[in-house]
């Protein structure tokens, strides 16, 4: 319960209009931190929805896979710069991000992460991973501005984003291939 | 006769390996040691020039100038006195914590000491030559000999290969002793290796990517915000690095020596990991009057900044609460009265503790600094000296000198005297009235306008200037009485290094309280704590990075200004 209502706290403060507003102006602030911070606080929150709702998860995401698809539909939907863009201009697509990204994305991984198996977290963190370093590749070297709102030096920050957080997901992914914790723990 | 011999050593071996003590071990640490204080009393001397220069006491002459004594003061004090410091003291803690070092670590120990000692000489040579009087930051553009550069890249690598050798160590002692907490101080050792290992990344990137290839002049230019931001994102987490160093000895051994047990050791833990991930983006806060970052880069990295004094309230909180409870437990009473129960008499106690009271104004003088309008008053004045003889001078280096007294008997099979423990109060007090006066009047006069990281000048007999000048004796007066302290300091390393009684010193780590709560495992997970690490600096400096290379003004061609 505790977790739910932080989870809640976290959603509110990210909603606050000035908080949006702030988080909004800076392109990579938008993409990497206020979506992964959307998705956290759903994340948190979804505790209270496993409690409240368990049958509908053991009918509907048994095995974890539903979920994480709709994790991923949901993520790579807001990586299009187009979403991004209609989401700044249209009331509408707003409150959808906002409510896809906590409820649909976020509740959704944390209720299918434990659900998956070790080859079904790779395969998630493998394409993303891959995702991550085509985006950098695409926000870095485009020549146009593909965002309308946001000016070229912003997308190429964002680009440089994507890569260092895929290197950082190669490093897990190295960490995890090397390292057996068993042998520690 | 031989088997009198062979059963006499046999005893001295298992009673050293119930203490934990290993000879080959200690030698290690008793050269890692030896290095820092000659390191001191040479870096100390330089540092005396510069007071009474400063004081208009002493003319420097042509062939030793300012800049030179300057650049070599820091160079002795900052990076070999500090690191090998360290270094040498973690060893010891890794050596006795964790069963004696294994023989591949001493290797990668000892490989590290010679290239270290390569890299100084080369990096010293160009400075004796005055053609590397760049001072310890070597900001581009001014540009000194290649040697001397190339000198700072062996040093780097020189540490990284005690990085890895602490790695090593580490995660050997923890496949044999599965699911337990690595011992508190060798826990510490881990996160000022994993600091160092990632810090040090940022200015190998700067030395030889940028700054190489520019004075060689395979490059005509160089992009000085990129060089000065990969700089600082290493230089600051060195300031943190000798403050962890310091902090470990204040958390685990200081109660020990009052008697006292450890307070928490999830808290300590928790400082720690915060301290480690929280530490590299702090590097900004140096930058925060630097042009060409916007307004809103600056905020987030003040809030970053702030963000490391909370783990350092958490220290002050605990410190004291050990503190209280072991001077009442000893039947302190009152609201005060309890401090009268303190070791007051024991250096191993005194020089920590006056160093920790350092620390308040210190760390509330650094919040002062990386708070942007403020630092517009101070930032290129005598203030940032004067901060900085107060934290690394004060805090940190009082900490070590107390460390030694027991550091260095337990390392040589020596004890500690009750005449040197008599010197070493002496030589504590000494060192505090030093530093009070100098880093004191370094504040003040800083306030009042006199600039940093220049020689002394009266800028034509200008009122303001000559208003300066009684703070600057003042700064002399403590250098003078700092000179004192280091000799005495340096003569009590080597007395107890090499003249001292033989005999058995124990390595103090407190207990930890009877009724402590269990530490969660968690704390174990540096990969965990590693990414997260990553994922906090990617966040504080891709914004500012890439601004500055995409947006990059034109580089600039190498300077030598004097």
């Amino acid at each position: 319960m505790n977790q739910s209502f932080y989870g809640l706290l976290l959603f509110i403060f990210l909603v606050i209009p000035p908080v949006a507003n702030f988080m909004e102006s800076v392109m990579v602030i938008h993409m990497h931190m206020q979506m992964p911070m959307l998705v956290i606080a759903g994340f948190l929150m979804a505790r209270f929805f496993q409690k409240r709702f368990p049958g509908f998860f053991v009918k509907w995401n048994s095995n974890g896979l539903p979920g994480i698809l709709l994790f991923v539909i949901i993520m790579v939907y807001w990586m299009l710069p187009r979403t991004m863009d209609e989401a700044l201009t249209t009331q509408t697509v707003e409150a959808f991000k906002f409510f896809s990204l906590p409820f649909l994305a976020g509740v959704s991984l944390r209720n299918s992460w434990k659900k998956l198996s070790s080859l079904g977290k790779n395969v998630v963190i493998i394409s993303f991973t891959v995702m991550f370093i085509g985006l950098g590749w695409l926000y870095i070297w485009s020549p146009v501005q593909l965002c309308n709102n946001y000016l070229l030096i912003e997308q190429v920050t964002l680009g440089w984003a994507f890569l260092t957080t895929a290197i950082g997901l190669v490093i897990y992914l190295g960490y995890n291939f090397f390292i057996d914790p068993s042998a520690y723990e | 006769m031989k088997m009198e011999a062979d059963l006499k050593t046999g005893f001295k071996d298992k009673t050293n390996k119930m203490l934990g003590f290993y000879p080959e071990d200690a030698k290690i640490s008793k050269s890692y040691i030896a290095v820092a204080f000659i390191a001191l009393l040479v870096g100390g001397f330089l540092g005396l020039l510069q007071g009474l220069n400063r004081a208009g006491l002493l003319e420097l002459p042509t062939w030793f100038n300012y800049y030179q004594v300057l650049t070599a003061h820091g160079l002795l004090l900052i990076l070999v006195l500090t690191a090998f410091f360290t270094i040498g003291y973690f060893y010891a803690a890794l050596s006795h914590n964790l069963g004696g070092l294994l023989p591949k670590v001493r290797k990668f120990a000892w490989s590290g000491f010679v290239i270290k000692l390569i890299g100084f000489v080369l990096a010293v040579i160009p400075i004796l030559m005055n053609e590397a009087s760049v001072m310890y930051t070597f900001y581009p553009p001014m540009a000194a000999h290649p040697v001397f550069y190339i000198g700072l890249a062996l040093i780097v690598v020189g540490v990284w290969m005690c990085c890895i050798g602490a790695f090593i160590q580490v995660a050997n002692w923890r496949k044999n002793h599965k699911g337990q907490h690595v011992p508190i101080l060798s826990y510490f050792a881990t996160g000022v290796f994993v600091l160092l290992f990632f810090a040090l990344m940022f200015v190998a990137v700067e030395v030889l990517f940028m700054i190489i290839p520019w004075v060689f002049g395979w490059v005509e230019t160089i992009n000085v915000m990129v060089a000065r931001t990969l700089f600082w994102a290493f230089g600051h987490t060195l300031v943190n690095i000798w403050y962890l160093t310091a902090v470990s000895a204040w958390y685990v051994v200081v109660p020990k020596i009052i008697g006292g047990k450890r307070w928490s050791d999830l808290l300590t833990r928790v400082v720690i990991i915060a301290l480690v991930i929280m530490n590299i983006t702090g590097g900004f806060h140096h930058q925060i009057i630097d042009p060409g970052i916007n307004e809103v880069v600056k905020f987030m990295h003040v809030f970053m900044s702030l963000a490391i004094g909370f783990p350092s309230l958490m220290t002050a909180f605990a410190l004291f609460a050990v503190f209280e409870r072991t001077a009442r437990r000893k039947g302190g009473k009152g609201l005060v009265g309890w401090w009268k129960k303190m070791p007051w008499g024991d250096v191993r106690f005194l020089a920590p503790f006056i160093a920790m009271v350092a620390f308040i104004p210190a760390g509330a003088g650094g919040i002062a600094q990386s708070t942007n309008q403020l630092d517009q008053v101070v930032h290129n004045t005598m203030w940032i000296v004067g901060h900085f003889h107060l934290t690394l001078g004060m805090s940190v280096v009082m900490t070590f000198f107390g460390i030694s007294y027991w550091l260095v008997p337990y390392i040589s099979n020596r004890v500690l005297t009750p005449q040197i423990n008599r010197l070493g109060v002496i030589q504590t007090w000494i060192w505090t009235i030093g530093m009070i006066f100098m880093s004191g009047s370094m504040h003040y006069v800083g306030l009042l306008g006199s600039p940093r990281r220049t020689s002394y000048s009266t800028y034509g007999d200008h009122a303001t200037a000559l208003g300066w000048d009684p703070y600057l004796m003042l700064l002399a007066v403590g250098g003078t009485l700092l000179i004192i302290g280091v000799i005495l300091q340096v003569y009590a390393v080597f007395n107890m290094m090499f003249f001292a009684p033989k005999g058995e010193t124990e390595f103090p780590i407190a207990e930890e309280e009877d009724n402590a709560t269990k530490t969660p495992y968690l704390t174990e997970r540096w990969g965990l704590w590693i990414v997260i690490m990553l994922i906090v600096v990617a966040m504080a400096y891709v914004i500012p990075l890439t601004e500055f290379i995409v947006n990059a003004p034109p580089g600039s061609p190498p300077f030598k200004t004097w």
